[in-house]
């Protein structure tokens, strides 16, 4: 038997070799076909083949939604849109791109995705197709320069978040006659104190729970703070890494919001109760009769997470206002939020008019009317929107000297979805000092590969 | 098989062989070659087609109408079916050649798809994991010095905290499993048959909730936190807080590792019913005469108990507890879902998912598993040993 074990392996494992290697006769039809973009541009696009298949994040209501806002494009272009959702979207659309089976068009939730794919070719930049200069014009200011990668824009945003939102229960604030609109800083603060004075009872409902993303509602704070301290060109500065992140200005703005986090007896439950509340939960102790609590920073899809009583009334019950800018700082009033930004991977007539479409004021109607969508437009018709509380966030946003989009969604990931909450949860707890905090957030983020 | 029943019968008066009958039977007629080439080009074919329907289910979806289930189907039949016509074409291989190769090869040719399709699935990844363990974040080079990845990780606090947690998982999560399995076993034991039944089966629940649902359910009714003057929905604040204390946040605290024993808890409450379910059939099979000659001799009870019945169970119990022991070693939902590994709760599980999948530190990551597969090797090797002891005694 000496010899014969070895011969049987190799006839055996040149079958299956052979095997293996016969199946390869079959090649994808929608492999990728090397954009390559370069700067003579990409030429005419090609004919499109009436279909086109998009992959976003999105189920359940919001992709019904999405597909009743593409219905009507459909029947006047007879272009087929198949929109295909996938809870595991950062990954999956990485996967599929590598296997050459990208989709037309995807919709990003962060603009990180964008970049990457920006990065190895296989994106189309959209001044190929679209015309940027009006596309700006109609855009709410900054929303644009969140998907620019090295000089190009690679995505056109076809959904808006608002986060610089201060929510309130509106009975208390009007039966107390407390001001709603907060012009600074400072003003905020002498309400906070007005408030603990007048009731006795924390100001602020803050929480941050968020299993094991818990920490990602305390850096939209300090983005907050950055961007009314120092306002967008630090910020931009900060979020792409060309000043340290522990540069003195933004553990400034760590400082500043650790005072006003922890200054005694402004927030329910104090640094415990920040970290241990759930984000969804943070508002409920606002609607207890009388409040428990009465301010919540938060972007505008703390609507879903309302009790229920609340959500049926939402016009009488509650009430907004921007939280403000600093008179001391940036001399305007920034917005931070987010957004969907559709890219493009193929070339061609229908992907085009559909990527138009998308990046229009004029798609989402039927989205706006059921709820929980912002146009990013400021041509948008607002009168779309289902309820005041949505038309006035609209209108914060297009009011906005300057939009910015969430910094933690932009920096490398080891940092914004790693060490930035970690550390923030260990700041919020005393744990560490900003400059420590700074310090090690700093240590984390990714040398130039 | 029908290639048999094509050749002459066996000539009579040839004394059967023990063992490989059929062939030994027949005469030898040294290599078909025509056999030989149908065998081996079927092989090649059958596999071919498999493949490439498989590759269609993928860019070709409208062949099949679009249909999942159709594809579902057609992958059930030509999987099994295509399996079966591929042995076919093998064996038919085999048998063309002469008498004395056919009979080494046999086995091989038949173990061979089987080992290869293991090889690479299960081994092919091991050896490439180790070999990124010594590379840089993607993959592309070598780090220099090659083990600068177990350097960085040797040195760093946060591993050896989540090294401390990790043995601590194992030093207590396995031995409490085993232990309340047992005495779960034992009592239900001596209740009536509808009560055992009832006990039984309200321990074994937790088994069929998944560890992230687990998680959830003990996140929000257990370990909740509402804040001061709120009412309290997490049982244990409200058992704290009607004591006259302050809410907790329980799993921030890590004076003694309290929020990790926290954690453990939850797997040792989904734990429990396995090993109570495979110890209570152990105690089941403990022979009746054994205990009567003990009460005979007069054995108090627990005396029976720690040394007549535990050691006629004993296979069992090291059999739960390595396989709880392999699990926690392997623990990661949990940590995940609840904490993330903050507050020096990280196990080497999660704190290797976070270089993968957050940080994208392919190297780095891959370094804490191999350190994991090495620790795990022993428990394994022991596992098998004993397995094999057992099989002996039988």
């Amino acid at each position: 038997m000496g010899r014969r074990p070895r011969s049987v392996l190799r006839l055996a494992s040149a079958v299956l070799v052979s095997g293996l290697l016969l199946t390869g006769c079959l090649q994808d039809p929608s492999g990728s076909r090397g954009l390559g973009v370069g700067g003579a541009g990409l030429g005419e696009p090609e004919d499109g083949d009436g279909r086109v298949q998009i992959l976003g994040a999105f189920g359940g209501d919001e992709e019904a939604n999405f597909n009743a806002s593409l219905k009507e494009f459909e029947e006047r272009t007879g272009i087929e849109v198949d929109y295909v959702s996938d809870q595991d979207f950062t990954n999956t659309v990485q996967l599929r791109v590598n296997a050459g089976d990208a989709p037309d068009i995807a919709l990003f939730p962060q603009p990180g995705g964008v970049f990457n794919m920006a990065d190895a070719g296989h994106l189309v930049p959209i001044d190929e197709f679209m015309d940027y200069d009006s596309l700006q014009s109609t855009l709410i200011p900054g929303f644009l320069d969140s998907a620019r990668f090295q000089g190009r824009v690679y995505a056109v945003p076809m959904r808006m978040a608002v986060k610089s939102l201060v929510w309130y229960p509106k009975p208390a604030f009007e039966a107390n006659g407390w001001n709603t609109a907060p012009e600074t800083l400072t003003e905020l603060y002498e309400l906070s104190e007005q408030i603990l004075k007048e009731t006795g009872a924390p100001p602020w409902c803050i929480g941050w729970e968020s299993d094991q993303a818990t920490g990602w509602v305390g850096t939209d704070w300090i983005e907050e703070y950055v961007l009314r301290m120092w306002g967008p060109e630090v910020y931009d500065d900060w979020i792409y890494g060309r000043i340290p992140f522990n540069d003195e200005r933004i553990v400034e703005a760590m400082q500043a919001y650790y005072d006003f986090s922890t200054k005694d007896g402004w927030v329910l439950g104090g640094a415990k109760g920040i970290i241990s509340t759930p984000f969804g939960d943070a508002m409920a102790p606002a609607f207890d009769e009388p409040p428990s609590c009465y301010m919540m920073r938060q972007g505008n899809f703390a609507i879903t997470f309302f009790p229920a009583s609340i959500a049926a009334n939402l016009d009488d019950e509650v009430g907004i206002f921007v939280f403000p800018k600093d008179a001391d700082g940036y001399d305007g009033q920034p917005i931070l939020g987010g957004g969907d930004l559709a890219a493009a991977f193929s070339y061609d007539t229908d992907t085009i008019e559909v990527m138009k479409f998308l990046g229009s004021a004029e798609f989402g109607g039927p989205w706006a009317e059921a709820g929980g969508w912002l146009s990013p437009h400021r041509t948008f018709d607002a009168s779309q929107y289902p309820d005041e509380l949505t038309r006035q966030i609209a209108e914060i946003a297009v009011n906005a000297d300057v939009f910015r989009y969430d910094g933690s969604d932009v920096m490398p990931r080891e940092v914004g979805s790693g060490s930035f909450w970690t550390n923030m949860v260990q700041l919020q707890s005393g744990e560490k000092t900003p400059q420590q905090a700074a310090d090690d957030i700093e240590a984390t983020w990714p040398e130039e590969s | 098989m029908s290639t048999t029943s094509a050749t002459p019968p066996p000539t009579a008066g040839a004394p059967p062989q023990t063992g490989h009958r059929h062939a030994s039977d027949l005469p030898d007629t040294g290599l078909q070659p025509g056999k030989l080439l149908v065998g081996a080009l079927g092989v090649a074919v059958t596999v071919w087609l498999i493949g490439n329907l498989f590759l269609a289910f993928a860019y070709y979806p409208q062949w099949f109408f679009n249909s999942k289930i159709l594809m579902g189907i057609l992958a059930i039949i030509v999987g099994v079916g295509g399996a079966a016509v591929f042995f076919w074409f093998l064996n038919m291989a085999i048998e063309a050649l002469p008498r004395r190769l056919e009979h080494g090869l046999m086995p091989y040719a038949f173990l061979v798809p089987g080992f290869s399709l293991i090889g690479l699935m299960l081994i092919y990844p091991t050896i490439q994991t180790i070999n990124y363990s010594f590379a840089n974040a993607n993959s592309t080079a070598y780090r220099d010095p090659l083990w600068q990845n177990y350097a960085d990780l040797f040195s760093s606090s946060a591993f050896w905290s989540a090294i401390i947690n990790n043995v601590l998982w194992i030093a207590i999560v396995p031995a409490v499993t085993v232990a309340l399995g047992v005495v779960v076993a034992v009592l239900a034991d001596k209740l009536s048959e509808r009560g055992e039944k009832w006990s039984k089966s309200f321990i074994f629940l937790p088994m069929a909730i998944s560890f992230v649902a687990a998680s959830a359910i003990w996140a929000t009714t257990i370990y909740g936190y509402s804040a001061p003057g709120q009412p309290q929905t997490g049982v244990l604040n409200a058992i704290w807080v009607a004591l006259g204390n302050e809410p907790q946040s329980w799993l921030t605290i890590d004076t003694g590792r309290l929020n990790s024993l926290l954690l453990m808890l939850i797997l040792i409450w989904l734990q429990t019913g396995f090993a109570m379910v495979l110890l209570s059939a152990g105690i089941k099979g403990v022979p009746e005469d054994t205990l009567e000659a003990a009460r005979i001799d007069g054995a108090s009870e627990a005396k029976i108990f720690f040394q007549v019945v535990i050691p006629q169970i004993m296979g069992t119990i090291v059999t739960v507890f390595i396989t709880v022991l392999i699990l926690v070693m392997k623990v990661f939902d949990i940590v995940y879902v609840l904490t993330n590994g903050r507050n020096n709760t990280d196990v080497v599980a999660n704190m290797f998912f976070r270089e993968m999948f957050t940080n994208s530190q392919s190297g780095r990551a891959t370094a804490i598993v191999v350190v994991l597969l090495v620790a795990v090797i022993p428990i394994l090797i022991y596992q098998v040993k004993l397995f094999r002891q057992q099989e002996a005694m039988r």
